[in-house]
C-alpha cells in the first residue's frame, strides 16, 4: 500500500511539473503578444529593396494570419519540438543551438557556485545554531544580513577591482582573471579541450562563483540556523539530553536529520534567486553564458532568443523543485507514509 | 533611410571603403583621359550642413536633415557620415550612408548633450564636415516630480498605521455607528497591544537597529533633497568626471552632476519605488492567498497552479524581459513591473495561514451562528494573518529596493530619474573605479546594502514578535 501511494505521489509530481511548463510557455506566449511592435518589422531589414510580398510571404510562413488560439498551438508544438527559431542576428543562428550552448556555461557556474554555498551555508548555519547566542552565532548572523542584502552585481564590481588590482600597491595579492571563460588571447578563440585550457578554465571561475556563492551562502546559513533553532526547542531533543548525549551527539544524530528537509525545499526555491544573481554575475565578468546572452540580447532586441530564455529559466526551476521533491520523499520517512 | 545595426557595421565601412577607393581611380582615370591635367587640381572640398542646433526633451527622437554642397562641377556627393558622440566620451554611435537624413533615437536617460558630426564626401574623395549639437532636456515634471512627497507620507501612513487604523475602522464599522462602551474598550485593547508590540520591536536587538536604519534614511529621503548642495537636473558639462574636491565631496559624474547630491535625491527614489511596489506586491498576494485558501477546491488548484507557474519564472529574467519589451520605461513602469511579479511568495504564505485559521473552532463556531463567507474572512480570517503578511511587506520592500537596482544597473533604468541603481549604471558604463572616481560606485552601493539591512532587521524581528508560531522560542 504504502509502495503503491509513493508511485502515485511521483506520478502526481510529473503530471504538475508538465502542466506548470506548459502553463510557463503560454504566459510567455502571452507575454509576447500582448507587447507592443511587429515580429515581422523587426526580422526583415530595412531597406529600400523592401518587398511588400516578402511579409505576407513570412506572415504564412509563421502563422501569424491565423487565429490566437492556432498560433498557441503552434507555438506549443514548435516549443516542444524545439524548433525555437534563429537569431535575428547576423550569423541567424538557431535558437535552440545558441541557447544549449550558452547553458553548459551557465550551468558549470550555479553547480560550482551551488556546491560552495551547500558546504559553507550549512557548515556555518550549523554550528551557528549549535553554539546559539554565543560570539559565532551572533557574528555570522551579522555577517550573513550584511551580505544577503547585498546587490550581487556591487558585490561582483568590487570583487574585480580588488583581485584584479594590486591594492594599495601590495605586490603578493592574488591577481585574477577579469571576465571571460579562459584565456582567448593564448589559445585561441576556438575552444580546444586541453589540459591548459581546461586549467584556465577553472582559474576564470574562481571570482564568479565565488561571487554567487557568498549571497546565497548568507541566505542558507540564515535559514539554516533557523530550522536547527526550531528543531533544537522540540522535545524529542529534551529527551536526547536528558539520556546523557552531548550536544554534538544531539545535533548530529536528531537535530540534523530533522532540520534538513525544510533546508532542501528552501534551496530548491532558492534556484530561482541563484538563477537571477548568475545574470548580474555574467555580466560583470563578461561569463559567456544564458545571462550574459540576455543582456546582449537586450540590447540587440533578439526576441527569438529572450522569449525562450524565460521559458529556460522557469523550466530549470520547475525541475529543481521536482528533484527535491524527488530527494525530500527519499529521506523523509513522514511523507512517504502520508 | 537607413537603420542602425552594429553588426553590419564593419563589412559596410569595408564596402564604403572600397567603393570610395574604386570612385577615386575611377574619377582619376577619368580626369587624365578626357580632361586636361590641370582639371585634377581644380577640384575643391564640398561643404557640409549639419543644421541648426536642436533642442529635445527626453524620449524624442530627432530628424538630421543634413545637406551638403559641391563647388566644384561633376562631382556629386557620394555618402554622409553622421557621428554622435555622447558627452565627451568616446563615439557613441556612428552611422554611414548615402541619405543627408537621418533618425536619431534618443534611448539615453537623463539630460544629455550629444554632439552631432556630419562628414560628407563626395565622388572625388575630399571630405568635409560641420558640428551640431543636440540639447536633451529632462522630460516635464511627471505626475510623481510633483506628489513624491505625498506617495512618501501615505507609504509611511499605511505601514506604520495601518494596524490602528483597522482596529478603528473595524470597532466603528461592524458595530453600531455610534461608539458604545465595549468598542472604545476593544479600541484602547488594541491600541494597548500595538502599543506592547512597538516596545517589544525597540527592545529586540535587530528590531532597534533597523527602527534607527529607517528613521536615518527616511529623514534623508525627505529632507534629502533640500540638504543636497547642487541641483542634479542641471548638467555642467564643463565639470564632468571632476575627482574629489571640497566643494563636490565624491566628485562629479559624466554630466558633471555633484556625485553627492545625487546620492541624497536618489535616497528619495528608491524607498519609494520599493515601498510602493511591496505594497502592490503584498495587496495582491494577500488578496490572491487569502481568495484562494478560503475557497478552496478547484478554484484554489486553479489559482495555485498559476501561482506556480509565476513562482518558477526567475523573477530577474521575468521583469527584465517585460522591461524590454515595453522598452522606454518610467518610473511608475518600473514600480508596476516589480509589484505585478513580486506576488506569488505572499499569496503561497497566507494562503497555508488561512488554510490553518479555516479550520480552527472558533470559524466552526462562527460558521454555526450563521456568519456570512465575506465576514468570516473579514472578522476572523483576515486579523490572524494580518501580523504576517504586514512583516512579510517589510521584507518586500527590501527585495524590492534591491529588484530596482538590479533592473536599472542591467540598463532598464527608468527615463529621466536618479536612483541609486541608475548611478551605479552609469558608473559602471564610465568604469568610474579607473577614474578614480571610488564613491560613485561605493556610496550608492553601500546605501542599498544598509537601508536594505534596515528593512530586513525590521521584517525579522517583526516577524519574530507577530509570528506565534516563532513567539516560544
Amino acid at each position: 500500500m504504502a509502495k503503491r501511494s509513493f508511485r502515485w505521489i511521483i506520478a502526481k509530481r510529473i503530471i504538475n511539473v508538465f502542466l506548470t511548463i506548459v502553463g510557463i510557455m503560454i504566459l510567455n506566449f502571452f507575454l509576447i503578444h500582448l507587447m507592443p511592435g511587429d515580429p515581422i518589422t523587426n526580422m526583415i531589414p530595412r531597406s529600400p529593396k523592401f518587398d511588400v510580398s516578402l511579409k505576407w510571404e513570412l506572415q504564412e510562413k509563421f502563422h501569424l494570419n491565423d487565429s490566437m488560439p492556432e498560433q498557441l498551438v503552434w507555438y506549443l508544438y514548435n516549443a516542444f519540438t524545439l524548433e525555437w527559431g534563429t537569431s535575428y542576428m547576423a550569423n541567424k543562428r538557431p535558437v535552440f543551438d545558441i541557447i544549449m550552448s550558452d547553458m553548459r556555461w551557465t550551468m558549470l557556474l550555479v553547480g560550482v557556485s551551488t556546491f560552495i554555498t551547500l558546504l559553507l551555508g550549512m557548515a556555518i548555519g550549523a554550528y551557528a545554531a549549535y553554539r546559539r547566542g554565543g560570539a559565532f552565532d551572533v557574528g555570522s548572523t551579522a555577517v550573513s544580513l550584511f551580505f544577503y542584502g547585498m546587490p550581487v552585481f556591487w558585490l561582483a564590481i568590487l570583487l574585480q577591482i580588488l583581485f584584479t588590482t594590486h591594492p594599495l600597491g601590495i605586490s603578493w595579492w592574488p591577481q585574477l582573471p577579469a571576465g571571460g571563460y579562459y584565456d582567448t588571447d593564448e589559445f585561441g578563440a576556438e575552444l580546444k579541450w586541453t589540459f591548459p585550457v581546461v586549467l584556465s578554465m577553472m582559474e576564470h571561475l574562481i571570482l564568479p562563483s565565488i561571487t554567487l556563492a557568498i549571497g546565497t551562502v548568507a541566505g542558507v546559513s540564515l535559514v539554516m540556523r533557523s530550522s536547527l533553532v526550531d528543531t533544537m526547542t522540540d522535545d524529542y531533543i529534551l529527551t536526547a539530553k536528558a539520556k546523557g548525549l552531548t550536544d554534538y551527539q544531539v545535533l548530529r544524530h536528531h537535530a540534523l536529520p530533522n532540520g534538513l528537509p525544510p533546508m532542501i525545499a528552501l534551496i530548491a526555491m532558492d534556484v530561482a534567486f541563484i538563477i537571477g544573481g548568475a545574470y548580474q554575475v555574467e555580466y560583470i565578468f563578461n561569463y559567456p553564458g544564458i545571462g550574459w546572452r540576455t543582456i546582449k540580447s537586450i540590447g540587440d532586441l533578439d526576441f527569438p532568443i529572450l522569449q525562450f530564455i524565460v521559458v529556460i529559466g522557469g523550466v530549470a526551476v520547475v525541475i529543481a523543485n521536482f528533484l527535491s521533491d524527488l530527494v525530500l520523499i527519499y529521506i523523509d520517512p513522514r511523507i512517504k507514509i502520508s | 533611410m537607413h537603420s542602425y545595426n552594429s553588426h553590419s557595421k564593419p563589412s559596410s565601412m569595408r564596402a564604403v571603403i572600397a567603393v570610395a577607393f574604386i570612385a577615386v581611380l575611377a574619377v582619376g582615370f577619368a580626369g587624365l583621359m578626357v580632361a586636361p591635367a590641370e582639371a585634377a587640381y581644380m577640384q575643391e572640398a564640398p561643404v557640409a550642413n549639419a543644421g541648426p542646433d536642436v533642442n529635445i526633451t527626453v524620449g524624442q527622437t530627432v530628424q538630421f536633415d543634413g545637406s551638403a554642397s559641391v563647388p566644384s562641377e561633376g562631382a556629386t556627393i557620394f555618402n554622409y557620415t553622421w557621428n554622435f558622440t555622447i558627452f565627451a566620451g568616446t563615439p557613441a554611435r556612428q552611422m554611414y550612408g548615402v541619405n543627408p537624413s537621418y533618425t536619431f533615437d534618443i534611448t539615453v536617460s537623463g539630460a544629455h548633450l550629444v554632439y552631432v558630426n556630419l562628414t560628407v564626401t563626395d565622388s572625388a574623395g575630399l571630405n568635409a564636415s560641420d558640428e551640431m549639437s543636440v540639447f536633451i532636456r529632462e522630460k516635464p515634471p511627471t505626475f510623481f516630480d510633483k506628489y513624491w512627497l505625498e506617495i512618501f507620507l501615505i507609504c509611511i501612513a499605511s505601514i506604520l498605521l495601518a494596524r490602528p487604523v483597522y482596529s478603528v475602522a473595524k470597532s466603528l464599522i461592524t458595530h453600531e455607528p455610534i461608539v458604545t462602551e465595549a468598542s472604545r474598550e476593544r479600541y484602547r485593547l488594541t491600541f494597548k497591544k500595538d502599543r506592547k508590540i512597538f516596545y517589544q520591536l525597540i527592545r529586540n536587538p535587530m528590531g532597534a537597529v533597523g527602527v534607527v536604519i529607517l528613521v536615518f534614511f527616511a529623514s534623508l529621503a525627505i529632507l534629502g533633497p533640500s540638504l543636497a548642495p547642487y541641483d542634479v537636473k542641471a548638467i555642467d558639462p564643463a565639470n564632468a568626471m571632476e575627482l574629489p574636491t571640497p566643494e563636490h565631496w565624491m566628485g562629479t559624474d559624466n554630466l558633471g552632476i555633484d556625485i553627492f547630491s545625487e546620492l541624497l535625491y536618489g535616497a528619495r527614489t528608491s524607498i519609494v519605488v520599493g515601498m510602493v511596489s511591496a505594497i502592490i506586491a503584498s495587496f495582491l498576494g494577500a488578496a490572491v492567498g487569502l481568495y484562494s485558501g478560503y475557497v478552496g477546491g478547484w478554484k484554489d488548484e486553479v489559482v495555485m497552479r498559476l501561482n506556480d507557474i509565476v513562482l518558477s519564472i526567475p523573477w530577474l529574467v521575468l521583469m527584465i524581459v517585460v522591461a524590454a519589451l515595453l522598452g522606454q520605461i518610467d518610473l511608475t513602469g518600473i514600480i508596476l513591473i516589480i509589484g505585478l511579479t513580486g506576488w506569488s511568495t505572499t499569496a503561497r504564505m497566507v494562503r497555508a495561514q488561512v488554510l490553518s485559521i479555516r479550520e480552527r473552532q472558533y470559524v466552526e463556531r462562527a460558521r454555526s451562528i450563521g456568519a456570512g463567507e465575506m465576514d468570516i474572512i473579514r472578522r476572523h480570517v483576515f486579523p490572524n494573518t494580518f501580523p504576517l503578511v504586514f512583516a512579510n511587506t517589510i521584507l518586500t520592500v527590501a527585495v524590492s529596493i534591491l529588484s530596482e537596482a538590479t533592473l536599472s544597473f542591467l540598463g532598464l533604468r527608468p527615463v529621466g530619474e536618479v536612483t541609486w541603481g541608475t548611478m551605479l549604471s552609469f558608473a559602471q558604463e564610465a568604469s568610474a573605479f579607473q577614474i578614480g572616481l571610488h564613491w560613485w560606485i561605493l556610496a550608492p552601493g553601500l546605501c542599498i546594502v544598509i537601508v536594505v539591512l534596515g528593512f530586513t532587521l525590521l521584517g525579522y524581528a517583526l516577524d519574530e514578535i507577530l509570528n506565534p508560531k516563532l513567539r516560544h522560542r
